[in-house]
């Protein structure tokens, strides 16, 4: 994959909403009949898809080839660990088009929450729920499957408590006190939720948040309150990937997809036990390098960010791992310099998970396309170069 | 009613020891490496001659968080719970829960030591208190 060999050149989603009608099938039908439009391009020559496994995406290459007609893929592939494939899917899509193993790739994320299970409502339907059909009192067996019969048993069952586990960690070994991380983690949270006042598909677009609010918001996990997580809610989306000559004859503004990583090293993979190495590193910085080195750009390049965000921590701690603020030192210019209209790297202009919409990193490329097309809610002027990361490392960078 | 780890040929010894009051974890019998969580091989030099070492069970808090929001119905009535990974003075890391201390008053850089608790019958897991410093008040005469 070289660069400008493969582009972005249409996007789609449905609304965002906490229950949406329709099952992710049907929603997932809709944002790739929406990206297929946006690109002008008719649904039956899709010929290659790429998407999250299970149980991050519920809906198959099969159900979309029969419920769209689509005569045949020649291509498709599914990356695991739920939003550390935000990189890969779009480094599968480039890699097939640019290999010439298909030339219409299309990568979607459908969700359905409201027909699974949900964390905040402990109704043991979500993950680690086995639900009460064993009568009230049954124990519930937690299978051992990647270390988790080693964490469920404590109550360890919980992306935000593993993510305060981290943010603890970072505290710690930067000497931040209590105060410090609130101050961090609340200008994040309240700058995204300023973007998503001016973004009209944000769930929370009608939604204020100011210090009062998120300070006396309740504690999740300690040291994260309820602003400092991501939504929960349903959706799709979709973006279509193409060969560059195709990109060109279909619109005068392709999203060129620069470099896609993933990475992964031992007790990394999320949301595992991270009990080796040092917790403040979820990836090493070799993967980061990759990144930027087959792009061909440096950090200075980057004119907006979109971190995936499950907790305000994760953009935080990405401003480090990514290279473009020293480790230690992003808490401080976040709350000097910050992330918001006009600071010097404009981070989740759309809201991010925590005030757009949750649909595991998808809605940040979308958001990244729309700056590099000039038609992003709240536009950074001159948007030439965007970088859409995830926290452990799977990564991309598109420029216009 | 309680969250109980099921196990595998990989894992039962560890939490046979548990039952039995011991904390253990795995040992290479060639390079005599440790680690944790049980791994079919050793990670460093490969060997499948395995065995498994008791550790003292004294550590220290690397990190840990005071859950206050119940994300499973199991738990919701221990909230307020601290969850911590702790660093066994031998090496590794495990995930736990600290016990017998005020959430308020955990920090991460504590020594702790490991207690066992019985959670179900025939099922144990380690937990960690507070351990006092290993050295002794000197004399004051």
């Amino acid at each position: 994959m070289t660069r400008r060999d493969a582009a972005i050149v249409g996007i789609g989603q449905t609304a965002y909403g906490k229950a949406l009608p329709g099952t992710a099938w049907e929603l997932a039908m809709e944002a790739v009949l929406a990206a297929c439009a946006d690109a002008g391009l008719d649904v039956a020559e899709v010929d290659g898809m790429c998407r999250f496994t299970a149980p991050f995406e519920p809906v198959t290459e099969a159900m979309l080839v029969r419920g769209l007609g689509i005569r045949e893929l020649s291509f498709f592939a599914q990356a695991p660990h739920g939003g550390e494939a935000l990189g890969a899917v779009v480094m599968h899509a480039a890699a097939a088009v640019s290999a010439g193993l298909a030339s219409t790739v299309v990568v979607y994320r459908a969700l359905s929450q409201s027909r699974g299970g949900r964390f905040g409502r402990a109704d043991g339907r979500g993950p680690g729920g086995a639900g009460p059909g064993g009568g009230a009192d049954a124990d519930v067996v937690v299978t051992e499957q990647d270390n988790l019969s080693f964490a469920w048993p404590y109550g360890l069952m919980s992306p935000g408590q593993l993510f305060a586990l981290w943010a603890r960690r970072y505290a710690t070994v930067h000497g931040l006190s209590d105060e410090d991380l609130t101050r961090a983690l609340g200008t994040i949270a309240i700058t995204q939720r300023a973007y998503a006042n001016g973004n009209p598909n944000a769930m929370m677009r009608d939604r204020k948040l100011d210090w009062e609010t998120y300070r006396g918001a309740r504690m999740i996990s300690e040291p994260l309150r309820l602003f400092d997580l991501c939504l929960e809610n349903d959706g799709a989306c979709a973006f279509v990937v193409t060969t560059a000559e195709r990109a060109r004859s279909l619109r005068d503004d392709p999203v060129w997809v620069l470099s896609a990583t993933q990475t992964l090293s031992p007790y990394r993979e999320p949301m595992g036990i991270y009990t080796s190495g040092e917790l403040l590193e979820l990836f090493p910085p070799a993967a980061a390098g990759r990144l930027f080195e087959r792009a061909g750009v440096g950090r200075a390049d980057i004119d907006v960010a979109e971190f995936y965000d499950a907790t305000s921590y994760m953009p935080l701690r990405s401003l480090e791992s990514y290279g473009f603020v020293p480790d230690g030192q992003a808490w401080r210019y976040v709350i000097e310099q910050g992330t918001g209209p006009g600071s010097p790297l404009p981070v989740n202009t759309h809201g991010g998970h925590l005030s757009e919409a949750y649909l595991h990193g998808m809605n940040g490329i979308l958001e990244a396309v729309r700056q590099l097309r000039g038609t992003a809610s709240n536009q950074v002027t001159g948007a030439e170069i965007a970088l859409v990361g995830a926290p452990a490392g799977s990564a991309t960078i598109l420029a216009r | 009613m309680a969250v109980v780890p099921g196990t595998t040929d990989l894992t039962a010894p560890y939490w046979d020891a548990a039952r039995e009051g011991r904390l253990v974890v795995q040992q290479c019998r060639a390079c005599h490496q440790v680690w944790h969580p049980p791994l079919p091989r050793c990670p460093h030099c490969h060997a499948t001659d395995l065995g498994w070492r008791q550790v003292s069970g004294d550590g220290t808090i690397y990190s840990y968080t005071v859950v206050r929001h119940p994300t499973h119905y199991a738990f919701a009535e221990k909230i307020p719970y601290v969850l911590a990974i702790v660093e066994l003075a031998e090496g590794p890391r495990l995930v736990t829960a600290v016990t017998g201390v005020a959430p308020e008053e955990v920090r991460a850089g504590q020594p702790v030591r490991a207690v066992f608790r019985e959670i179900a019958e025939g099922v144990a897991l380690p937990y960690f208190e507070r351990s006092r410093t290993s050295s002794p008040p000197e004399d004051q005469n």
